[in-house]
């Protein structure tokens, strides 16, 4: 096949290399995507994963057992805390949702009273006319 | 510029390529004007007023959980949102915020049981709608099509669009990396609370790595060079992809086990609070987008979606640009966003 920066006679030294450049680079990304798509790098992946995953585990574990050692509130004592506001939050949303479907029922029945109402002095009308 | 000119040029274009990426947490994302609609834990719902507002369904945009929802008004300019509000819909955003510690045990059914319909009731109150028009995006795409395959008929969302959503993932990068035996994912998340998003955010750009990794900032350097960078486009972009919201530990242990390990959504197995996410429950007028050059969510991942709703009334743009340049992209605003307002637009009446 023969090499696209050759065939336009125009381009100068720089833009040839860019293409070289371009070229390999093309060829390079390839190579990798087909490399991470591989079963090896794969379970690579996957062990990398776990062995971070437990380093920095034994780390924050180290850290909180050291603040707790120091009577002082440690992240796990926090998020507790966060936990049971977030329980509050929830249960305070589905009551405002039922006041408000409540307040919406009563809104409707006021309006269908109003409505019953205003028509009856106009049917009381009409039948004595 | 011949030669010469050109080396000598490198010192003040290396100086400036290092200044746009150093400098790019500046740019201003998420910029136009919104309303906080409704709270609950770190969910949010924003609404964007439109005054040219001619389309009585709202819009509510749906993003995933492993990157902001600015996404979708990224720049002055060149933003969703605003492409939305001059076509006339009221558009509300659903914006599931930074999660933390204490939300580990937020599983996926807070999102599709509880967050999302919470989202769309409000978003139905503020615009004084019966219907709203679902828009997800990703993970959002597929947290929408779980809610619509459990609510069926039921649901208020009148129009579903699904922009590349992952349902099928049998042949998906993903499936071979956290889907395989040796992936603990039980052990990732009784470790950590929340998955940090950089962790997520790394591993997705591991699918191409020197693409990622390299490319792109070699693209920059090269457009200061050649002066044809845009400064504004690129920094908008870096700073919205380098904001990773962590994962909550039981919503990524749910996410790998039933969409890669198991494979459930598309089968029809995935069970939440006892419901089963059937997506042949899905009658909504229907709009599947996938994008060609899609590393994340191929084509192949969405397409079963169409074999499987009940809908009569389902259509599939299939458009150029990855998973993301296909809504935030330079050519969106041409060969994206026009279809989409078209398509919602011809269903948003009375």
């Amino acid at each position: 096949m023969a090499d696209p920066a050759a065939r336009e006679p125009t381009a100068t030294p720089e833009e040839q290399v860019r293409r070289l450049y371009e070229g390999a680079e093309t060829q390079t990304a390839k190579a990798m995507e087909q490399l991470v798509a591989g079963q090896g790098f794969g379970e690579l992946l996957a062990r990398m994963t776990e062995n971070v995953v437990a380093l920095s585990k034994v780390g924050s574990d180290v850290g909180d057992l050291v603040l707790r050692n120091l009577r002082i509130a440690g992240r796990g004592d926090i998020t507790r805390l966060a936990r049971q506001l977030n329980r509050t939050e929830d249960k305070l949303e589905l009551l405002l949702q039922r006041i408000e479907e409540l307040q919406d029922e009563l809104n409707r029945e006021r309006v269908e009273r109003a409505t019953k109402s205003a028509a009856k002095p106009v049917r009381a009308t009409a039948r004595k006319s | 510029m011949n030669a010469l000119e050109s080396i000598a040029r490198l010192p003040a274009s290396a100086i400036e390529t290092a200044n746009i990426m150093l400098t790019a947490d500046d740019a201003k994302i998420g910029a136009a004007s919104r309303d906080v609609i409704w709270t609950h834990r770190k969910t949010t719902l924003y609404r964007y007023r439109s005054n040219k507002r001619k389309h009585p369904v709202p819009v509510l945009l749906v993003f995933a959980l492993i990157n902001r929802a600015d996404i979708f008004d990224l720049r002055p300019g060149h933003s969703f949102v605003e492409y939305l509000l001059d076509e006339g819909f009221d558009v509300y955003l659903l914006d599931w915020g930074v999660p933390d510690d204490e939300d580990g045990e937020t599983g996926l059914d807070y999102y599709v049981c509880d967050a999302l319909p919470w989202g769309m009731r409000e978003a139905q109150r503020s615009a004084g709608s019966d219907d709203v028009s679902l828009v997800g995006w990703c993970i959002g795409g597929a947290l929408c099509a779980m809610h619509t395959g459990i609510e069926g008929a039921d649901s208020p969302a009148r129009n579903l669009v699904l922009l590349t959503t992952p349902i099928d993932t049998s042949d998906s990068l993903y499936t071979s990396w956290v889907g395989r035996e040796s992936f603990d994912v039980d052990f990732i998340a009784e470790s950590w609370p929340t998955v940090p998003g950089r962790s997520v955010d790394f591993a997705n750009k591991l699918m191409k790595p020197v693409t990622n990794f390299w490319t792109t900032n070699r693209r920059l350097a090269q457009g200061v060079h050649d002066g044809t960078a845009n400064r504004e486009a690129h920094q908008a972009m870096a700073k919205w992809v380098a904001d990773n919201p962590p994962f909550p530990g039981r919503a990524f242990r749910e996410w790998v086990t039933w969409m890669y390990k198991q494979n459930q959504l598309v089968r029809g197995r995935m069970r939440l609070r006892g419901e089963r996410v059937d997506l042949g429950r899905i009658e909504q007028n229907l709009l599947v987008v996938t994008a060609g050059a899609d590393h994340i969510t191929p084509r192949s991942n969405t397409m079963p979606l169409l074999d499987l709703v009940r809908s009569e009334d389902v259509t599939h743009f299939d458009r150029p640009g990855g998973h993301i340049g296909l809504m935030a992209g330079s050519r969106a605003r041409k060969e994206t966003w026009p279809g989409l307002a078209n398509w919602l637009a011809q269903r948003s009446g009375p």
